[in-house]
């Protein structure tokens, strides 16, 4: 294979090679992005645990559960524990300033989740504070939170009626695990949240958005949930029980068609560089007819010429998608810290990579293969008498 | 091998081809006849649409006869596969066109080095070879130059060093001087002749060029696809006369060309 003439032809127009280059770099940069991000977004359903149940309003998850299912819950046949979980909603300063925040049982929650791992402070700590919190490391991170620290939250769905913000204590930073729980949420006491109700400190609904059911092991997902569904089967709440992959999986279908939405456009841009790669090895392979009639006369065969050109293809779109997928990687620090709250897992994986590098591979094998071919069925005389 | 030495460098025999070109049909051979001795320097005239290139192309394997035998250095081309065509031109013949024809993104010495990738030579190998063969076409000072930097003459003389490289025993030269000037010409035609007579390679040109033809042995006049006549030429040595800035006359001894050129000589 002359491989110096392959790198000579390839710039031999120097400026048109960077610029289709150029546009690989781009494109594939951007299909890596989009990928991780709905990598990221999948993340949630990808890492759930298979052994916990999530049970809420058959209704939707917006309607609460009774704080006495509780019990009953925790009477079903392979229910290891329960833990309340109610979004709390609340404002630190200014909206834009967003978080989760959960109101959980406090003397349960290390056991519901354990793959949330406290880095500093204790469970023990958390317990005992009634106003304490639990904060994810990179929460700590972005707000410059420590151990002790006060955090004013302004309530929205339940505003405290002296007008003041709820304040709680960091009593723990966590680091997760898995992937499903993202470290950039604050988990306090449901206690604290329905003491304040019930003494009319603060109004909102009270009840329990989610219980989430952790089962004994061995223990039949589908039965239990049946189960637990059959126990409020005649109300006053009917309840639906699911896996956390599919409960994870209602937050991401609640973005709606944006999933569908980044799939299409990598589709988009995937076909557009396609045409924009096809159109210029055409204009190469159609430049080069004449050289390649000499070189056929010369005694090059049709395969070698088919290789030339098909080696051109692919030697430019794999520099051009390889140097875009060394973008994407490269930048996915600082990226991944400016989409911290859109997408909390953004990090550009070995899979992304591999997909990537595959796909400038098979850029460059269909924007060559036509003109490749052309070029192997190349008449020498016919070559030969084109215009140079 | 001696059996092989006898046997005429080309033989053609009935061949005929036809194009069809817009609903026309152009008979450009017609039951042609041919035989080229092995060492001979032959020129082939005729005027437009008279069948030299189309003859030329047979000869070479770039093209196939519709019916006839061509018989080239020994191979009989018409049941070649397409592959073996391609084989056969790298190892057996050497051509140089009107335009040159030198790949613009290589330099001298690489375009030469073209037809060695097809052997089993390495780099280094490769290198020298190529680099004997613009040695003897006068051109070892222009190892590096880009075909943008040579004269016309200089780049014809870079195809024929290329048309060398491989030691073919044929060279097929299609209007060789016809895109250059008279004094580049006439060099070019003094080389063909000291490669033919010092070398022993067996030449074939076309040309339009009268003054080409005579430093040939002999002329093949075409017409119509038919062989007109034969005309057997003077032995005449040199065509390059004295006084003319003779730009490609770089004797040629021993293999090897003289380290000046003319050019360099009138520079």
């Amino acid at each position: 294979m002359p491989w110096t003439l392959l790198f000579k032809n390839m710039f031999s127009h120097p400026f048109r090679t960077l610029l289709t280059m150029g546009s690989l770099i781009v494109a594939v940069f951007l299909l890596c992005f989009l990928r991780a991000s709905l990598v990221a977004l999948e993340a949630g359903v990808a890492g759930a645990s298979s052994n916990r149940l999530m049970v809420q309003s058959a209704v939707s998850l917006f309607v609460d559960l009774p704080l006495s299912y509780q019990g009953k819950i925790e009477n079903v046949d392979g229910v290891a524990g329960t833990c309340k979980l109610q979004w709390f909603g609340g404002i630190y300063r200014d909206p834009s300033n967003f978080f989760a925040q959960f109101a959980v049982d406090a003397d349960r929650f290390a056991a519901a989740y354990p793959e949330v791992e406290l880095t500093q402070g204790s469970h023990e700590d958390f317990k005992a504070t009634r106003t304490g919190c639990i904060i994810g490391e990179d929460l700590a991170k972005r707000f410059g939170w420590k151990i002790g620290d006060t955090i004013p939250l302004q309530g929205t769905i339940f505003p405290r009626t002296d007008g003041l913000p709820w304040e709680l204590t960091v009593s723990g930073i966590y680091k997760a695990k898995t992937a499903n729980v993202d470290n950039q949420t604050l988990w306090f006491h449901h206690a604290y949240l329905d003491e304040a109700l019930v003494a009319g400190q603060a109004t909102g609904p009270r009840g329990v958005g989610v219980y989430v059911v952790a089962l004994d092991r061995g223990a039949s997902v589908e039965r239990v949930a049946s189960q637990i569904e059959d126990l409020f089967r005649n109300g006053p709440q009917r309840v639906q029980g699911t896996t956390e992959a599919e409960f994870q999986r209602q937050f991401v279908s609640m973005l709606g068609s944006v999933p569908t939405f980044l799939g299409s456009i990598g589709g988009g841009v995937l076909f557009a560089i396609l045409f924009a790669v096809l159109n210029t090895m055409l204009l190469t392979a159609r430049e080069r007819t004449h050289d390649l009639g000499v070189m056929k006369a010369l005694g090059f065969s049709d395969a070698i010429a088919f290789w030339l050109l098909l080696g051109e293809s692919l030697l430019v779109c794999v520099i051009g998608g390889g140097l875009g997928v060394a973008l994407a990687w490269g930048t996915q620090g600082p990226l991944g810290a400016g989409l911290k709250q859109l997408i909390p897992t953004y990090v550009i994986g070995q899979e992304t990579v591999l997909e990537g590098l595959a796909l400038a591979v098979a850029l460059g094998f269909l924007a060559g293969i036509i003109p490749a071919w052309q070029a192997s069925r190349l008449d020498v005389v016919e070559a030969l008498r084109a215009e140079i | 091998m001696g059996d092989k030495a006898k046997e005429p460098a080309i033989e053609l025999a009935g061949v005929s081809r036809t194009y069809h070109r817009g609903g026309e049909t152009l008979k450009a051979l017609d039951h042609f006849d041919l035989t080229i001795e092995q060492g001979s320097f032959t020129a082939i005239m005729g005027p437009s649409g008279s069948g030299k290139s189309t003859l030329l192309n047979l000869v070479g394997g770039l093209d196939r006869a519709d019916a006839g035998l061509v018989k080239v250095a020994g191979e009989e081309l018409t049941t070649m596969t397409n592959a073996g065509l391609s084989a056969f031109r790298a190892d057996r013949i050497g051509f140089v066109f009107q335009g040159f024809n030198l790949l613009p993104v290589l330099t001298a010495l690489q375009n030469v080095e073209l037809p060695l990738l097809l052997s089993p030579l390495s780099g280094k190998e490769r290198r020298k070879h190529a680099t004997h063969a613009l040695t003897l076409v006068g051109l070892e000072d222009r190892l590096d130059h880009r075909p943008r930097e040579l004269s016309g003459g200089q780049e014809q003389r870079v195809a024929i060093a290329r048309a060398l490289a491989t030691d073919p025993e044929l060279i097929l030269a299609d209007e060789p001087t016809g895109d250059l000037d008279r004094a580049s010409a006439d060099a070019i035609l003094d080389l063909l002749q000291r490669l033919n007579r010092e070398h022993g390679k067996t030449i074939v040109v076309v040309t339009h060029d009268p003054k080409a033809a005579m430093a040939a042995q002999r002329t093949i006049h075409l017409d119509k696809g038919r062989l007109e006549k034969v005309v057997e030429n003077e032995p005449k040595e040199g065509v390059a006369k004295e006084g003319e800035p003779a730009e490609a006359a770089a004797p040629v001894q021993d293999g090897v060309a003289a380290a000046e050129t003319s050019e360099e000589a009138a520079s």
